[in-house]
């Protein structure tokens, strides 16, 4: 199957029946997207379908062919990260580190929707991406500073 | 910081200039980019995929295990089982930290099932999804018995006195004010977000296990005894954590059946563990059922206080939750009496979980001194006050750094807690009846042994080795900041190296005490490489500084320069290019605190208060936390920025602990029954109100230079109880089994 992951098209020898988390990971391995639950509890494996956050683990791969699908390897690069990630390092809206590719998607995802989020729109579209070392507070801070940072870049 | 404000009572230091400041953590841009690299991320050449069978009774025999149709399924290697693999050995008794695990008996050691979701067989295939469908295909015949899964715990042998002064019965008779009741703590799931697991490799019998470990030398040890290999054969590595909270710091029985399978089948195994078996098979903290007395005076003079309490078990393991851990030295009161016992069931074998008895133990002591103020018609904080004590009461010794009273005070200004209103229901704002509840908290302040180097490169930088972990506390930044501090080279040329059992000896990341024990080592291990930078300075073939003597240097800035002067100096990759050699290395150690000097003649521990208010709308049952306040006295902090992360952290999962965590036992079938992330709630979001944190700052020298005290648990201590005081203050309803639910408060 064809697949458009970060821009670029692949051909994946994978099954119909094979979730979109499993190709990412396994096949691509583009292992920064993660598994948490595989059942659609956590957001550790939320990417974005054409712009919208999704749970890869509940997302067929075949079901994306005509999609464009972004991870966390195409949010932003080492060298030029994306304003999430930015402000994600300087308010430390991270512990483990586990959860936070899923954070800044779902959060990537919300400021495409929403450029002017309140802290209450951010702490909805968050509350589907569990964090157990519980950075919530550190999250809101950091994704309303990135949306300033983004609405202040032309 | 607030309180510390200028005071300076034990003569500490100045605060050094990388010490102290905000610094983001190093390894931020690899979390943020998705590149760093967690053990199920590991893919090795030829890898095949294990999943456990697991039971599906919690007590009885595995009468057969048929796995022919399992092994015909396409991809599928192999299926073992007791009958056909390598018997694993058992653990001698631990040493120190080592050779510890909580969970002795290996898999496959019989055919005896002990609780739900014990390991029986596992499927080995070429992907995670055929191995999954073999598993399922493996069939088991069990003669079930009759179980254990109940909420109402016994004691299995006569209760055993913990501490013990004067007498603690009588003075309760003859007390004129009493609070006599049961506090309950449910089974809890630490959840880490990342599941565990292990990727095991042979060859030529050494064994390298990518692990989710918090304690990767004690791993080493556990394996090496279990697989019946030599330690040297065993390398664990764990590079990032996706933290643990205490549910991986010994190994678990899937990490053993992955190595195994691995020797058997001869290719690197890569076993996952489920969320479903996250629940069954890798520990939680067990259920509590803690009676506690309290006698006073009128004045709010303790006279008695009475704990006694059973934590629930496995069948074979004797895991204790020491719930009595801050009982003895919290306040002053001359009987005293705290004595426990286990309670068994067909559970999987509890664990150490984010501050392990003292969470469970303060969560019934801080919520009977509220009932006892209430009792007395006092103010909870003028009560702690009228007990604070001058010294440790249990062993007679002083406090290293005491300062919960502070605590109490700065957290009740920052709060506002003048303007509380004592009755109940009597505080509202828009609708909502609004209520205040504080509680005291306390962490053992500890050290372990510790090893560490640290490498002057030529190319001017530094690199730090020690073999512990960061869980995500921040360990690789702290470690960096102490060699740049100790060796004036920049934090951005410091390189650390932490997480695989080929490094110098480092501590396990459990008891909050990483920072402590890291410090002196890796500090004596940075002027120990300086030194020998400096000597190289001086004196051999061509010396950068002839005739000067070390004591004459100083390393500033990646440059050796003669003290005193302005000269820019000699750049300290020439000063090793001229000796013709690589690098300056040096060794450093930490000595431990348990057992040790410090520990006889000081009571060692953090304190800190802690503030809730709930909001509670009578008509649809609605009750939130809205804001939470937390002071917290445990030493001078290295690096704010992530140590308020892991209060706020901590916060949040208190109020997981007060108002939604329980695992609930299926009482047919034995299966914990809410094992998911839906059904099992953890606090989301939506559910983190405002988390004012506040550190005293008063470095605590007695446990290393630096004064620094670890922060990982504290925060949890006294969270649940602040709450359940305010839930009470808002609604007259005293929650004393935790987590509160609305059926608890239909009637309020
Ligand atoms: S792994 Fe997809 S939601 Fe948890
Ligand atoms: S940072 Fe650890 S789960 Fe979110």
């Amino acid at each position: 199957m064809r697949l458009t992951i970060n821009g670029v098209p692949r051909d994946v020898p994978a099954g119909d029946h094979e979730t979109l988390l499993a190709v990412i990971r396994e096949r691509l391995q583009l292992t920064g997207t993660k598994e948490g639950c595989a059942r659609g509890e956590c957001g550790a494996c939320t990417v974005l379908i054409d712009g919208r956050a999704a749970y890869s683990c509940l997302t067929l791969a075949a079901g994306c062919a005509d999609s464009a699908v972004t991870t966390i390897e195409g949010l932003g690069r080492a060298d030029a990260l994306h304003p999430l990630q930015q402000a994600f390092i300087e308010q430390d809206a991270l512990q483990c580190g586990f959860c936070t590719p899923g954070q800044l998607l779902a959060a990537a995802a919300l400021i495409a929707r929403t450029p002017r989020p309140s802290e209450d729109d951010v702490r909805v579209a968050l509350s589907g991406n569990l964090c157990r070392c519980g950075t919530y507070p550190k999250l809101v801070r950091a994704v309303m500073q990135a949306a300033e940072m983004m609405r202040a870049e032309p | 910081m607030s309180a510390a404000r200028g005071s300076n009572p034990v003569g500490a230091p100045e605060t050094p200039k990388v010490l102290g400041g905000k610094l983001p953590r190093i390894d931020g841009p690899l979390k943020v980019t998705g590149r760093a690299v967690y053990t199920s991320d590991i893919a090795l050449p030829g890898m095949l995929f294990a999943i456990p069978v697991r039971s599906t009774i919690a007590r009885g025999r595995i009468v057969s295990i048929d796995a022919n149709a399992a092994r015909k399924l396409p991809g599928v290697k192999a299926v073992y089982h007791r009958g056909n693999i390598k018997a694993f050995f058992r653990t001698a008794p631990p040493k120190g930290f080592s050779g510890l695990i909580d969970e002795k008996r290996p898999p496959f050691e019989d055919d005896e099932v002990r609780y739900y979701g014990q390991y029986v067989a596992v499927a080995v295939a070429q992907t995670m999804e055929q191995a999954k469908a073999a598993a399922d295909a493996v069939r088991v015949q069990y003669a079930a018995a009759a179980h254990n899964v109940g909420k109402q715990l016994g004691a299995d042998k006569p209760m055993k006195v913990e501490s013990e002064r004067g007498d603690a019965d009588k003075a309760f008779a003859s007390a004129p004010v009493k609070v006599d009741q049961v506090y309950i703590t449910p089974t809890e799931v630490h959840n880490p977000i990342e599941l565990h697991a292990t990727v095991a490799s042979w060859e030529k019998g050494h064994v390298t296990l990518y692990e989710t470990s918090q304690a990767i030398l004690n791993h080493q040890d556990v394996l090496h005894q279990m697989l019946g290999v030599p330690v040297e054969n065993v390398r664990v590595i764990t590079h990032f954590l996706g933290s643990g909270f205490g549910g991986k710091l010994w190994p678990w029985t899937h990490s053993i059946l992955a190595a195994g399978v691995a020797r058997e089948v001869g290719a690197p195994v890569k076993l996952v563990v489920s969320r479903q078996s996250m629940f069954e098979a890798v520990g939680h903290r067990p259920r509590t059922q803690q009676h506690f007395r309290l006698g006073a005076t009128p004045e709010g003079k303790l006279v008695s206080l009475s704990h006694e309490y059973l934590n629930q078990t496995s069948e074979l393991d004797d895991y204790k939750e020491d719930c009595g851990e801050a009982t003895p030295f919290m306040y002053s009161v001359p009987n005293l009496r705290v004595a426990s016992a286990l309670s068994r069931g067909n559970i999987g074998t509890p664990t150490a979980m984010r501050g392990p008895g003292a969470v469970p133990g303060l969560f019934a002591m801080e919520s009977a001194m509220d009932e006892l103020a209430i009792a007395l018609k006092m103010d909870p904080i003028e009560l702690r006050k009228r007990n604070e004590p001058t010294q440790d009461e249990s062993n007679k010794l002083p406090f290293s750094s005491r300062h919960l009273l502070e605590c109490m005070q700065v957290g009740a200004e920052k709060f506002g807690w003048a303007q509380r209103d004592p009755a109940v229901g009597a505080m509202k704002r828009d609708g909502l009846t609004i209520g205040w509840g504080v509680a005291a908290c306390s962490w053992g302040a500890m050290r372990s042994d510790a090893q560490a180097s640290v490498e002057i490169t030529r190319e001017g930088t530094a690199i730090v080795k020690t073999a512990t972990q960061d869980v995500g506390t921040g360990t690789y930044t702290v470690l960096a900041i102490i060699v740049a501090e100790a060796t004036g080279i920049a934090i951005d040329r410091v390189d650390v190296q932490l997480g695989d059992t080929r490094l110098p000896m480092g501590p396990i990341s459990g008891g909050s005490w990483v920072t402590a024990s890291v410090i002196p080592a890796v500090s004596n291990a940075a002027r120990d490489a300086v030194k020998a930078l400096l000597g190289m300075a001086t004196s051999g073939p061509n010396p950068a500084f002839k005739g000067a003597k070390p004591e004459d240097l100083q390393l500033v800035d990646g440059r050796v320069k003669r003290k005193g002067e302005a000269s820019s100096g000699v750049a300290l990759g020439d000063v090793l290019a001229r000796a013709n050699v690589r690098s300056a290395i040096g060794h450093g150690k930490s000595a431990t605190t348990m057992g040790g000097a410090e520990s006889r003649k000081y009571s060692l521990h953090s304190y800190g208060a802690q503030f809730a208010e709930v909001t509670w709308h009578p008509q649809t049952a609605r009750l939130r936390v809205s804001r939470f306040t937390s002071v917290i006295d445990a030493g001078r902090m290295l690096n704010p920025k992530p140590a308020r992360n892991q209060i706020e952290g901590a916060v949040v999962m208190g109020i997981g602990m007060a108002l939604l965590e329980e695992s609930r036992y299926d009482q047919r079938y034995g299966a914990p029954i809410n094992s998911n992330l839906a059904d099992y709630m953890v606090s989301t979001n939506a559910d983190a109100p405002p988390i004012d944190v506040t550190f005293l700052d008063y470095p605590d020298l007695v446990l290393n230079e630096m004064g620094a005290r670890g922060v990982g648990e504290i925060g949890l201590a006294g969270t649940a109880a602040a709450i359940t005081a305010a839930v009470y203050h808002a609604t007259g309803v005293r929650v004393r089994e935790l987590p509160v639910r609305i059926e608890d408060l239909l009637g309020a």
